[in-house]
């Protein structure tokens, strides 16, 4: 391909050359066109006109210029003619008045369209000179003035017939050259139309060249300088398929020497390759956004394949927005392999690289609208409520049980506004909705009464759930890292901090679920007021939840307090006495392997005569870890700041996971809203106008619903999901400081291609 | 809805129209009692099922991990999720507030 560049460049430089020649020539042909034409205009008399005076004319008489007198007179004229710049002019004309001093003629006008310098390219304005002057001294002289301006200097025909046939033969070669110069154009166009189809293949081999040689100059010549070693990181898993490929590549490329490889053990950290298939590349991304994980350690993309979508379901729960955002979703996986869809710009992009992700979310969605029973904000009676409102009536009752309990008849019905059903009255609540929330809810003024309970306890419940599972998680880093201490040191406590304080608040709550009912609630406690005193030792005896309260929360608060020292303290007096006890303090860590691959192919390439036997270069890779020093300060502020970003957290953490409460109320009230505003606005005006209201207020309907509920709504609840997951979640188990396994790729490159040729 | 006659009712305005109440003495029917048990036993069973049960028949390949671990977490979380809901009624401390129109609505088409 390089020779074939070089012939093109060849050829069009060439072509370039000619062409600007003959430009220069064509430019040169027509200044002496207009020279000849305005100097003609300098000499009035006719040739043959005789004239009658015979001495000298007048200096300042420069119009009429008699030549044929001057011969006759004996004395040499000579004529210098040209082209002069404008700017240089007077400078010119002052000049041979000094030099010549008056024994010259000079005539001159200005050209009146603007030509072109040849040398230069510049348009600029000429002025057409003619000098007459006697004396060879003179001439002399006066030629090298005009060398000095750079004036362009023609030679000036003596008779009228000389000038017209030289005038001729200008013109036939102007049209000549314009002929030429046109043809020119013509060709050099159709060389570069050919090169230019051929320049995007061009370009990308080139590029890939380019990237190969990159790659290349990251090796290292051995001693013999011979060869390139290349040490590279390689995934154990693929060791074999590597031997197999450069065997395969010294076989095709024709080498004399094949390349071969030796694995080097060595300590330092390799990077980190999680392999995804196109389903779970979106989480890893999620998750790789934080932070890359460390080498070897857990990964938590394989748990929010799962936990992302549901957490941001429990913020968006609508059934009716949920499908539709499964639709969207389910178009875009379907048509993932159209072409147009893999080019689109940022936006879209972002959607289709996300389109699994939506997927998920959509479903999951449609599940917890089941459970919130909302579908478009309206609630769907599936099974019949299990509310009974007849119940209430004074008339369901036996006469005898009628002072016990308030009970409605018709007229208390029709005359207050509302009226609230009451749970201990029998027959009124007949058992739970077997699936998600009673619709008659939907119904009542006191919803966001029952619900923010309802979702605050489901908030906390779930939040406590999924950070015990992040210190969980943690507990198999350390198995894996073959540090068990951390585990009784760091997790045990930890959990036990979690798990008493806040998973005693769960008890609680469940507890209160099962045992505290309408008869009893009058006395039931708020829950929130016990797990405070629960810290601040009351002087009055409240009633607790349950009998012997106080003992088990004192229990539960000495086991919390003996922790926090255990964790505060325990790891760093454990590493101290370890390292009292050992000589030097190494982590007993498995060594990586590092492979190294020798290419002896570049021999060739390289043009040596002599090819000697590849050696087996087993550089010794090992780099001796030098003994760190055991610094007890360092470990133990690391430890006490862990400690208290972990109990302080603990807290925080909890009540950050209420944004499950409060982004579901407010989606729920904005669904919420835009039906009493809009459609049941259009619902409600009566048939002759209503079914042309309906039209448009659906319309404007869904198109609020895409825009608001489903973009902004869904938008906010994945931010919230993700900040979720990444702060309260991977603080307990995550490091992530980790670098990206990036192998060399023809396939990343190609996303610069079309990047660059777009 | 019991279609007998009661000796006393009122002459509700024409807006607020009462369906007959029932005789006195007998309890609205239960048309809509909800057991506890049964959902419980159902759903335990459906999410068990696809938590505990699944991940036995999912097939051998690159992916085993990948699935059987989404097939729980799935379980779990909507397990989770549905006993949280129906514990939160299971005892409501109060109950719905409705308007006297809702009241007459839900009297009449519901039961």
């Amino acid at each position: 391909m390089q020779e074939q560049l070089q012939k093109l460049e060849v050829e069009l430089r060439e072509v370039t050359k000619n062409k600007e020649k003959l430009r220069k020539n064509l430019l040169e042909l027509i200044e002496y066109t207009h020279m000849l034409r305005v100097t003609k205009t300098f000499v009035k008399r006719n040739v043959e006109f005789e004239p009658t005076y015979e001495e000298f004319p007048p200096l300042e008489n420069d119009s009429l210029l008699d030549y044929s007198c001057m011969q006759r007179l004996g004395a040499k004229l000579g004529f210098v003619s040209g082209l002069i710049n404008q700017g240089k002019v007077e400078a010119f004309e002052k000049m041979l008045w000094r030099v010549c001093k008056g024994y010259t003629i000079v005539t001159y006008a200005e050209l009146d369209e603007p030509l072109e310098d040849p040398e230069t390219g510049e348009v600029i304005k000429w002025y057409v000179f003619l000098i007459s002057f006697w004396g060879e001294q003179i001439g002399h002289k006066v030629k090298k003035i005009c060398d000095c301006y750079h004036c362009h200097v023609y030679p000036y025909p003596n008779t009228a017939e000389e000038r017209k046939e030289i005038q001729e033969g200008l013109n036939t070669r102007i049209q000549d050259l314009y002929t030429v110069l046109h043809k020119t154009e013509d060709y050099l166009r159709q060389v570069l139309c050919k090169a230019a189809e051929s320049v995007y293949s061009h370009v990308i081999q080139v590029k890939k060249m380019k990237a190969i040689y990159h790659m290349l100059n990251m090796c290292s010549f051995d001693v013999t300088n011979k060869c390139l070693i290349a040490e590279v990181w390689c995934p154990e898993a693929d060791l074999h398929d590597l031997r197999r490929a450069l065997e395969q590549g010294s076989r095709e490329s024709g080498a004399t020497i094949p390349s071969f490889m030796n694995t080097i053990p060595t300590k330092e950290t390799p990077p980190t390759l999680i392999r995804t298939n196109k389903f779970t590349e979106g989480f890893q991304n999620i998750v790789d956004a934080y932070g890359v994980g460390s080498y070897r350690e857990v990964n938590p993309a394989l748990f929010t394949i799962i936990t992302f979508p549901f957490l941001f379901a429990v913020m968006f729960g609508d059934f009716g927005h949920g499908f539709v955002m499964f639709l969207f979703a389910l178009l875009l996986v379907l048509n993932e392999n159209h072409p147009r869809l893999n080019q689109s710009q940022e936006i879209m992009r972002m959607f289709f690289n996300g389109r699994y992700i939506l997927l998920l979310m959509g479903l999951f969605s449609v599940y917890t609208g089941l459970i919130y029973n909302d579908c478009f904000s309206k609630s769907v009676n599936l099974f019949g409520s299990g509310w009974n409102v007849s119940a209430m009536y004074s008339s369901s009752h036996a006469p005898a049980e009628h002072r016990k309990m308030v009970l409605w008849n018709d007229t208390i019905v029709r005359h207050s506004r509302v009226l609230q059903l009451d749970p201990s009255v029998p027959g009124v609540f007949q058992g739970p909705y077997p699936l998600g929330i009673d619709p008659i809810w939907n119904l009542a003024t006191n919803r966001l009464t029952f619900l923010n309970s309802f979702k605050m306890k489901m908030s906390v419940i779930l939040g406590i759930i999924h950070m015990t599972f992040g210190v969980i998680l943690g507990i198999f880093n350390h198995l894996h890292f073959r540090k068990k201490f951390n585990i009784y040191l760091v997790s045990v406590p930890e959990l036990l901090f979690m798990l008493c304080i806040f998973g005693y608040l769960i008890f609680m709550i469940v507890y209160k679920w099962l045992v505290y009912s309408a008869e009893t609630s009058r006395v039931a406690p708020s829950i929130l007021i016990e797990f405070i005193n629960m810290f601040l030792f009351p002087a009055s005896e409240t009633n607790g939840l349950y009998s012997g309260q106080e003992h088990v929360q004192r229990l539960l608060l000495v086991v919390t307090a003996l922790s926090v020292p255990v964790l505060f303290l325990g790891k760093p007096l454990f590493l101290l006495w370890l390292h009292n006890g050992r000589s030097c303090f190494g982590v007993s860590r498995s060594g990586y392997t590092l492979i190294r691959k020798d290419s002896e192919e570049e021999v060739s390439l390289l043009g040596s005569q002599d090819i000697e036997e590849g050696n087996n270069r087993m550089e010794d890779g090992c780099r001796e870890m030098t003994c760190e020093e055991f610094n007890f300060g360092e470990i133990l502020m690391t430890q006490v700041i862990h400690s208290i970003e972990y109990c302080l957290g603990c807290i925080s953490n909890t009540a950050s996971y209420l944004r499950l409460w409060a982004l579901s109320l407010a989606h729920a009230q904005l669904s919420d809203v835009l039906w009493t505003m809009l459609v049941r606005v259009g619902l409600r005006v009566d048939t002759t106008y209503g079914v042309l209201l309906l039209l448009p207020v659906i319309a404007l309907f869904a198109v609020l619903t895409i825009f608001i509920l489903l973009i902004m709504e869904g938008l906010s609840a994945f931010l919230h999901a993700i900040r979720l997951h990444w702060v309260e979640f991977q603080n307990k188990f995550y490091v992530g400081a980790g670098t990206k396994f990036v192998p060399f790729s023809f396939r990343l490159l190609s996303s610069k291609f079309s990047d660059d040729v777009a | 809805m019991l279609g007998a006659h009661c000796p006393v009712r009122t002459r509700a305005p024409e807006h607020l129209q009462f369906g007959p109440a029932p005789q006195p003495g007998h309890p609205a029917p239960a048309m809509t009692a909800h057991s506890f048990a049964l959902p419980v036993i159902i759903f335990t069973t459906f999410w068990g099922l696809i938590g505990i049960a699944g991940p036995w028949f999912v097939p051998k390949g690159p992916n085993r991990g990948v699935t059987i671990t989404m097939l729980v977490a799935t379980a779990v979380c909507c397990y989770l999720f549905w006993l949280i809901t129906i514990l939160a009624q299971l005892n409501p401390l109060f109950g719905p507030q409705l308007k006297n129109e809702t009241i007459w609505y839900v009297r009449f088409l519901w039961e």
